[in-house]
């Protein structure tokens, strides 16, 4: 119900700030059109109509499932959105691997060598992989792996061997903040009476860790991985342009500049409930990690 | 004081007091008119000396002194930073502590906002807002404050139950002080620990915003250097004039990764979960 | 003897290519997917590029520019408003039915039926209605005798009339038919779309058997693409990046004038530009030999009109101003417009350099110059808009697609017309003429008075010819044409 709402003042928000910046009309005549002509289109269009008028036929439109069709493509945005998902949940999943595959690792490595050199060194790593620009650093990738070694492909979606650049620059962008959490949770919990008192008792480190650390430190990463989904999703603008990924951002951006208002809203609702059902999905998880926690109606 | 700041934070510190002194200097600073083209001096690589001056980073595509450029370019991606930052810290603060203190339906209503906002990725929204509002450095600090407050309402609306049902400010309640008082004097300086770690992993993250958006052509105006649209511009030349993007890209990723650092160590002191063991 | 082992050690590398006479598959980086692949819905340059090679035309344009049959083979006018069409009768479209005149007749209705809400309607609608004449004759009447009727026409693609009304305009935009040299093998939207050779086609056998369309948004990576031989042929080089490529032994860089022209719009109704003396000084301000050279390294050439040699009714005699920063500094103190503030508008759409390169030419004879940039959408909205709020400045890349003036300074000078921010009744005069009159020499007076008035006014200033820059392998033969198009056809691979 919560989840409902807020997607519905997504799509509020949304649809009022599309409408605020102009109708896509001017967009679609070819420059020489008359202002006769232009009035014509934009009324066949129904651009002409006050807004909230709009606003209704679109959320009843909503309310039947139809995502209405794309002003520039002629197709129906159902179409258009369901043929770049799959792109979009490979390259988050790649992304999401990446992520948590070097993220976690790391920030056990700095909490459990804490203060020594090798902590910094790995900080100092993870954060590099947020604090370059994208547009840059992806371009440097496309020229090392792509054009001088030629091990990867440069562009586009085919097969697996091109899913792994664009994942390992989207994935840099929230490696490090899977790190640090890490990194607090595992500290947070080598500090409690529990794990003291089995180190007291002779257990080594290595075993305090892998046997009880990692489960409950599991829980804060997995809200951190939840929170991240929705910038994994259609936060990978740029990674999409660089690297010719056709998945949402992509798709997000080009509607956004030739105002084809509903693609816009479709991925705006789609990225939403996306977030929201990774939220769900990350406190069914609490459950399966920790089994005292139990799911609230 | 200085004495307990291990030598490695000295140095960020020191870092980022001269990133902060370059930007404010640029002016001085500058060797050259930022602004000032020769067309006929385009791409020129690092260390020419020519007749108009010499350019120790070398020139941009429209034969501008890369050096100037990158000194007023630190001025505008701080600006826009900073004031952004404080922008969303202001305004996500303020509404975390409403909710926080007021609870019930108050509490709904923002947390329920905040969810809305975080559900669309930044970007996105920051892509739509710029195009309605149109680029520019104002339009620029506003978008960025007004979609990304909600990291800030949440920890501070946590921080805020949290505080709030401490004995000694529900004394003050009783003691008559105004909810307003309670809030400035005794609830925030008890939250504004953990708010000063988000903004700093938000100044590195806003610094990347703007040269994102530059990227996608709704940065700062033209022909105003920032380290994104310098390097934006200079990406089209990656192969044969590494100087524009090398020399930008490393500014900003030595500034990011020391605020991060700063931040990193912040928490560490104010955050007793990972004081240590 | 050295020589002698490098040609040996040259021929020992070319053999493997030598081996390899025909080429199958040719693949082609675009900025874009095609938007529609229906040819009377879009007509942005990624769309047109896929589907005009699905389809035939009315007629076309041979690579001088003149226009020739295609579809029809012949035409005359019956009057000033009546033209006939002859067809010809062996042309099949890849479904096997053959076309007829009912599908021209009918390709000319879809797109002026306003109901159809085709954006290049504006193209079209002098036309009135096509009807079928005779088994392969079809009439076009049009509102007023309209001279510039083929060169639109080189636009309108053939569509199956049987086809479209059995399957309906959703499903033909998704799975067209047409009758030219290639057919839609698959198309994934956003993605690429794959197009097979026609092997039956009327005008011989498709040199290649598949060709697929990439959608690479960034120009780094269509280069990258390119330079790894991921593809054969990048659209949108910029000068710099083709300069860069040159050096490489296995690529070339295709380039050619167009059509479009680069221009500086300059608001004749609002603002400081109000005085004709400002817009000259700002005409002779402009240094544009030096910034063709410097930001366009001689792919564009300079131009000094609002208007290309490749379109009609260009005159080479009359010439805008020529550079002289003094007496524009001058006329500006004369004007009492020193340090006017003038705003520039411009978008992402538009060289930035070029935007900056002019700033600060105009702050050299003594205007300040503001830039605004803006989105597209927005850009559009003040562009057109009344003159307030358009601006004092804008960029403009202007082609109508036709190379005839009447669709390049009619609507961006008449006054009325949404670009247009200039009024002057003896300018409408003179393009109104040229537009209704049949008769070439006539024409061209007209435009000749009417260039004489624009340099007087400067409601714009001509800046350079835009050239259509292509990187592609070595092997691949082909000129670009100054309309833009892209036409497999006129492809051949040769190792």
């Amino acid at each position: 119900m919560q989840a409902a709402v807020s997607t519905l003042g997504v799509l509020t928000l949304v649809f009022f700030i599309m409408r605020l910046s102009g109708d896509p009309t001017l967009l679609l005549v070819p420059e020489g059109a008359s202002a006769e002509q232009i009035a014509q289109l934009r009324h066949a269009l129904g651009f002409d109509r006050p807004l909230l008028v709009q606003y209704g036929a679109y959320l009843a439109d909503l309310a039947r499932g139809d995502l209405g069709e794309s002003l520039v493509q002629r197709a129906p945005v159902s179409t258009i959105l369901a043929s770049r998902i799959p792109y979009t949940l490979a390259l988050a999943t790649g992304a999401m691997l990446v992520a948590l595959g070097i993220g976690i690792p790391a920030g056990i490595a700095m909490a459990v060598w804490r203060g020594r050199t090798i902590e910094r060194v790995l900080a100092a790593l993870v954060l590099a992989g947020q604090s370059l620009p994208t547009f840059w650093s992806g371009i440097l990738l496309v020229l090392l792996f792509g054009v001088v070694l030629q091990w990867l492909p440069t562009s586009g979606a085919d097969g697996p061997a091109s899913l792994i650049m664009p994942s390992v620059a989207l994935g840099a962008l929230t490696m490090s903040t899977f790190a640090r959490m890490t990194r607090i949770a595992v500290l947070d919990e080598l500090s409690r009476d529990y794990v003291v008192a089995a180190r007291a008792r002779g257990l080594s480190l290595r075993a305090a860790v892998t046997r009880h650390v990692l489960r409950n430190a599991a829980i804060p990463v997995v809200t951190v991985a939840a929170l991240e989904i929705g910038n994994l999703l259609a936060g990978a603008i740029i990674v999409e342009t660089v690297f010719a990924w056709p998945g949402i951002g992509q798709l997000a951006i080009q509607a956004i500049s030739s105002r084809d208002f509903l693609v816009v809203q479709a991925v705006v609702l789609f990225v939403s409930v996306a977030y929201v059902a990774m939220n769900l999905l990350a406190d069914l998880a609490y459950a399966a990690i920790d089994p005292r926690i139990r799911i609230s109606a | 004081m200085i004495a307990r700041i291990p030598p490695g934070m000295r140095l960020v510190l020191l870092l980022l007091a001269g990133f902060a002194l370059a930007a404010l200097a640029a002016s001085w600073l500058s060797p050259h008119d930022p602004m000032r083209q020769s067309l006929l001096l385009r791409l020129r690589p690092p260390g020419t000396v020519a007749p108009a001056g010499s350019f120790l980073l070398g020139t941009d595509d429209l034969g501008r002194d890369l050096l100037s450029r990158t000194l007023y370019g630190a001025r505008a991606s701080l600006a826009v930073a900073m004031l952004s930052v404080a922008v969303s810290l202001l305004l996500g603060t303020a509404l975390g502590l409403v909710a926080g203190w007021f609870r019930g339906w108050t509490a709904v209503l923002v947390m329920r906002l905040v969810d809305t906002m975080l559900s669309i990725p930044a970007i996105l929204l920051a892509v739509l807002t710029v195009a309605v509002l149109g680029p520019g450095f104002l339009n620029l600090v506003i978008v960025l404050g007004l979609t990304r407050w909600p990291r800030y309402t949440r920890v501070a609306y946590a921080a805020t139950l949290q505080v709030a049902s401490l004995p000694y400010i529900r004394a003050a309640e009783m003691a008559g002080a105004g909810a307003a008082r309670i809030l400035l004097r005794h609830v925030l300086p008890n939250i504004a620990g953990p708010l000063m770690v988000v903004a700093t992993s938000e100044f590195g993250l806003m610094i990347l915003f703007e040269a994102g958006l530059s990227f996608l052509g709704l940065g700062i105006q033209p022909p105003q250097p920032s380290w994104g649209s310098i390097m934006s511009a200079g990406r089209q030349h990656v192969a044969r004039a590494w100087w524009l993007t090398v020399f930008p890209g490393a500014c900003l990723f030595v500034l990011v990764l020391c605020v991060n650092l700063f931040g990193d160590w912040l928490r560490d002191r104010v955050d007793p979960r990972s004081r240590g063991r | 003897m050295r020589k002698i082992l490098i040609t040996a050690a040259a021929l020992l590398l070319a053999a493997p290519a030598l081996a390899q006479t025909a080429k199958d598959a040719l693949t082609v980086d675009l900025p874009g997917d095609a938007a529609t692949l229906d040819p009377h819905i879009q007509w942005d340059t990624d769309s047109y590029t896929v589907y005009r090679n699905i389809f035939d035309n009315l007629v076309t344009r041979d690579p001088a520019g003149k226009i020739v049959p295609q579809v029809a083979t012949a035409w005359r006018y019956a009057d000033d408003l009546t033209v006939v069409f002859d067809l010809r009768t062996d042309i099949i479209f890849q479904d096997g039915t053959k076309l007829s005149a009912e599908d021209v007749a009918f390709s000319v209705n879809r797109i002026i039926d306003p109901g159809f809400r085709s954006p290049q309607l504006s193209q079209f609608d002098q036309i009135t209605r096509a009807e079928v004449t005779g088994p392969a004759q079809v009439t076009l009447h049009t509102r007023t005798p309209y001279p510039a009727l083929l060169a639109q026409l080189v636009k309108l693609s053939i569509v199956p009339k049987a086809v479209v009304e059995r399957v309906g305009n959703a499903a033909f935009n998704q799975q067209p038919v047409g009758s030219g040299p290639y057919r839609l093998r698959a198309w994934q939207r956003g993605v690429q779309t794959v197009l097979e050779a026609n092997d039956a086609y009327w005008r011989g056998k498709p040199p290649f058997q598949t060709v697929t369309f990439r959608a690479v948004p960034d120009l780094s990576t269509r280069v990258a693409d390119l330079r790894t031989g991921r593809a054969d042929i990048v659209r949108g080089l910029t000068p710099d990046e083709a300069e860069a490529l040159k050096p490489e032994r296995s690529l070339q860089v295709l380039s050619g004038l167009t059509e479009r022209i680069g221009y500086l719009f300059v608001n004749a109704l609002a603002g400081p530009t109000r005085d004709v003396r400002v817009r000259q000084a700002i005409a002779m301000a402009i240094d544009r030999d030096t910034i063709v050279a410097a930001l366009y390294a001689n792919y564009a050439k300079p131009a000094s009109i609002v208007l290309t040699p490749a379109n009609f009714g260009y005159t080479p005699d009359v010439t805008g101003w020529p550079y002289d920063p003094a007496r524009a500094r001058a006329l500006i103190k004369e004007a009492g417009a020193e340090g006017a503030a003038l705003t520039f508008t411009t978008s992402p759409a538009y060289d930035r350099r070029l935007t900056e390169a002019i700033q600060q030419m105009l702050q050299d004879v003594g205007l300040r110059v503001q830039i605004v940039e803006v989105d597209q959408p927005t850009f559009l909205r003040r562009r057109q808009g009344n003159p307030e709020e358009a601006g004092s400045l804008s960029q403009g890349r202007w082609s109508c697609a036709c190379q005839d003036a009447d669709g390049v300074i009619f609507p961006l000078f008449r006054s009325g017309g949404m670009w247009s921010k200039y009024a002057n009744p003896e300018y409408d005069a003179e393009v109104d003429a040229a537009r209704t009159v049949l008769d070439e020499g006539k024409r061209l007076a007209h435009y000749r008075r009417a260039f004489e008035i624009l340099r007087q006014d400067v409601p714009g200033v001509g800046l350079y010819q835009d050239a259509a820059i292509y990187g592609a392998r070595r092997e691949l033969r082909w000129k670009p044409t100054p309309n833009e198009a892209f036409f497999i056809m006129d492809m051949a691979w040769q190792p």
